[in-house]
């Protein structure tokens, strides 16, 4: 479970974060759907503890993010989108270890995660050789497999399609629906309408650091009397263009 | 801070680090070989020379001096010096010095006998080039020659006389050294190691420092870290012992390859002198002390370029940034290379880089001086704290970290 209580970011004079409230309910998949610059990664910055909110908080897990932020980082998982962020000059196994011990695994814990995940993930392989010159969709799933190394509770996806092809976007929609199976909380920022109409079960629509309105597709439709998320989307942010 | 996390950081960095071929041949495997190339071409090339101005000095005649009696008397001086050869005479004195054809030109005055049996002097014109370094060099050569001849002469006459030649010199010059058995032998080393280790201890972490904030920053490593529990002074602590470390083993490299460098060639660090030994007694204090500054100096670095390179945007700007560093590192290590361990001022103790290399001109050049050493170490502690702290702060601050 997660829940956002007015959360807020201010950088200088921007609002990058502006009173933001929702909840996310175990094994939900919570979208935050805006545009570019809307504050969808500054939430998810602020939800993984890496930057500190001006005001309001967030109770991630059962802890809240401000007085504990060791405790739900322990919770948590992210994956960012665009390059898959690895260390070329380590192997697959040893990238995902690295990540495994900072989140305080032991040793043989570790060893058992590492061989589950390489069989989750068909990396067989290739989970003893360098990263360096493995393909894109080869170094996606050592990143998906990294960013569940220490099993967490709560996934938070920072677009994570941004850049990637047809079949890598489809891989990257089927981890965040195993995660889902899995019983993970997820929260999902995004810009393509398409994406978290597949995908989530609430959308919340963001726009310059304030959320507009958040609730399931039919109750979002409904409450604005539109055909489509995207007629919804248009009338919130254009209302406030 | 958890020991556990800096310890995971730590050596997942020395992985990474020893799996980079270019950064270990630029910087260990490099300096190793270059080194004794350096000793080797430099050293042999100061050997040659001095070789040359000792065992191959030309002399002529001018043509105007060229008689019978002028050849003899010039044969008789230089009899005793087997290295001055003798050639034809030349017609331009100034045009064959110049150009190299000859080193020396001598032009005797052609009634230098008749002055001789009158007892008169004459003169000998000697051409040369003073600004020719191997013509300079043999200068000293010809005219001791031609000195000892003159003294002969005088002894010669004085015996005749019967008058004890000794009443030519009233006073003998007796030298004693007393130098701390400092011999000429450390002298190269005194320059260029202070100055080399200095250097290198400063700038030696530029790359891993580079790469490990800035590098992951852009390749988008940075941000999965901090998602992880290990906290950012944990992380940060990690890294810098990284750095620190790469700057010792660059420091290390460099040192290997000046030892082979003196194997190879064993009369570069001694300017040239075959004889003069390098002579160390070095009180294990002392150089314990020497070591944990020059380490010190490296950490002093290691924080500031995890500072510029956590505050830099990218890979590119961070190397940018670490050029200023770099050149921050080398004024004073240039500034003071000449510098002899008797010129090295209490103050110098006191200032990072300065404090460095004063130690390891004192204790290279067999001066030590335990307070000046004291003063250097918690100096240099000092300025360690102050550079952490800078570079913690950076580690914390939202603006520096998201930079974009």
């Amino acid at each position: 479970m997660l829940e956002l209580k007015e959360l807020t970011k201010h950088f200088g004079e921007v609002k990058a974060v502006d009173r933001v409230s929702f909840r996310v309910e175990r094994g939900e998949v919570f979208g935050l759907l805006g545009e570019n610059g809307a504050g969808k990664t500054t939430t998810l910055r602020l939800l993984a503890t890496m930057l500190k909110p001006t005001s309001g908080t967030a109770v991630v897990a059962g802890f809240d993010m401000v007085k504990e932020p060791e405790k739900v980082r322990k919770h948590i998982g992210i994956l960012f989108g665009g390059e898959s962020g690895l260390y070329d000059r380590l192997t697959a196994a040893e990238n995902i270890e690295y990540f495994g011990k900072l989140n305080n695994m032991d040793k043989d814990e570790l060893k058992r995660r590492v061989q589950e995940l390489t069989e989750i993930f068909g990396m067989g392989e290739y989970i003893h050789r360098k990263t360096g010159k493995f393909s894109k969709g080869m170094k996606q799933k050592v990143a998906f497999a990294r960013s569940i190394v220490h099993n967490p509770d709560i996934m938070l996806f920072d677009e994570p399609t941004s850049g990637l092809d047809v079949s890598a976007i489809r891989d990257v929609h089927d981890f965040i629906m195993d995660c889902k199976k899995a019983g993970k909380t997820i929260i999902l920022s995004s810009h393509t309408m398409s994406e978290v109409e597949k995908l989530c079960d609430k959308i919340g629509i963001i726009h310059k650091g304030q959320l507009a309105d958040y609730g399931t597709i039919p109750q979002l439709t409904a409450k604005y009397k539109e055909s489509s998320l995207e007629e919804v989307f248009i009338k919130l942010v254009g209302e406030k263009i | 801070m958890s020991l556990k996390h800096v310890w995971i950081v730590f050596s997942k960095e020395i992985k990474d680090m020893a799996r980079d071929k270019r950064t270990l041949i630029s910087n260990i495997l490099i300096p190793i070989i270059l080194m004794p190339l350096v000793f080797t071409l430099m050293g042999g090339g100061i050997s040659k020379m001095e070789k040359d101005i000792v065992e191959n000095v030309t002399v002529a005649l001018s043509q105007a001096s060229d008689t019978p009696e002028i050849r003899d008397l010039v044969a008789d001086i230089f009899s005793d010096n087997p290295n001055i050869k003798i050639l034809d005479p030349v017609a331009d004195p100034v045009e064959a010095v110049r150009n190299d054809r000859i080193r020396f030109v001598l032009d005797v005055e052609k009634d230098f006998a008749e002055k001789m049996n009158q007892g008169k002097p004459f003169h000998i014109t000697v051409t040369f080039d003073q600004t020719d370094t191997k013509s300079g060099g043999s200068y000293g050569i010809i005219t001791n020659a031609i000195e000892q001849y003159a003294q002969k002469v005088t002894e010669d006459r004085l015996t005749k006389m019967n008058i004890d030649v000794s009443i030519l010199r009233p006073i003998e010059i007796l030298n004693e050294d007393a130098s701390p058995e400092k011999g000429g032998g450390n002298l190269m080393l005194m320059m260029i190691l202070p100055m080399l280790a200095t250097i290198l201890i400063a700038v030696g972490g530029i790359p891993a420092a580079t790469d490990l904030v800035a590098g992951e920053k852009e390749r988008g490593t940075f941000e999965p870290l901090l998602t992880t529990q290990a906290n950012r002074m944990s992380i940060l602590f990690g890294k810098y012992l990284a750095v620190t470390l790469f700057a010792i083993i660059c420091v290390v490299a460099q040192l290997i390859g000046v030892f082979i460098g003196n194997i190879v060639s064993p009369t570069f660090l001694t300017m040239g002198v075959p004889g003069a030994d390098l002579k160390f007694h070095i009180p294990t204090l002392a150089l314990l002390l020497t070591i944990l500054i020059t380490v010190t100096l490296g950490m002093v670095f290691a924080g500031l370029q995890l500072a510029v390179s956590t505050y830099a945007r990218s890979f590119k700007e961070a190397q940018t940034y670490m050029s200023f560093l770099m050149l921050i590192a080398m004024l004073p290590a240039y500034a003071t290379m000449i510098m002899q361990p008797d010129d090295v001022k209490l103050f110098m103790f006191f200032i990072p880089l300065l404090n460095a290399i004063a130690s390891l001109k004192l204790v290279l050049g067999n001066t030590i001086n335990y307070s000046y050493l004291g003063i250097a170490l918690v100096s240099s502690l000092v300025y360690v704290f102050i550079s952490l702290i800078l570079a913690a702060s950076m580690f914390k601050k939202e603006k520096v970290l998201f930079r974009s």
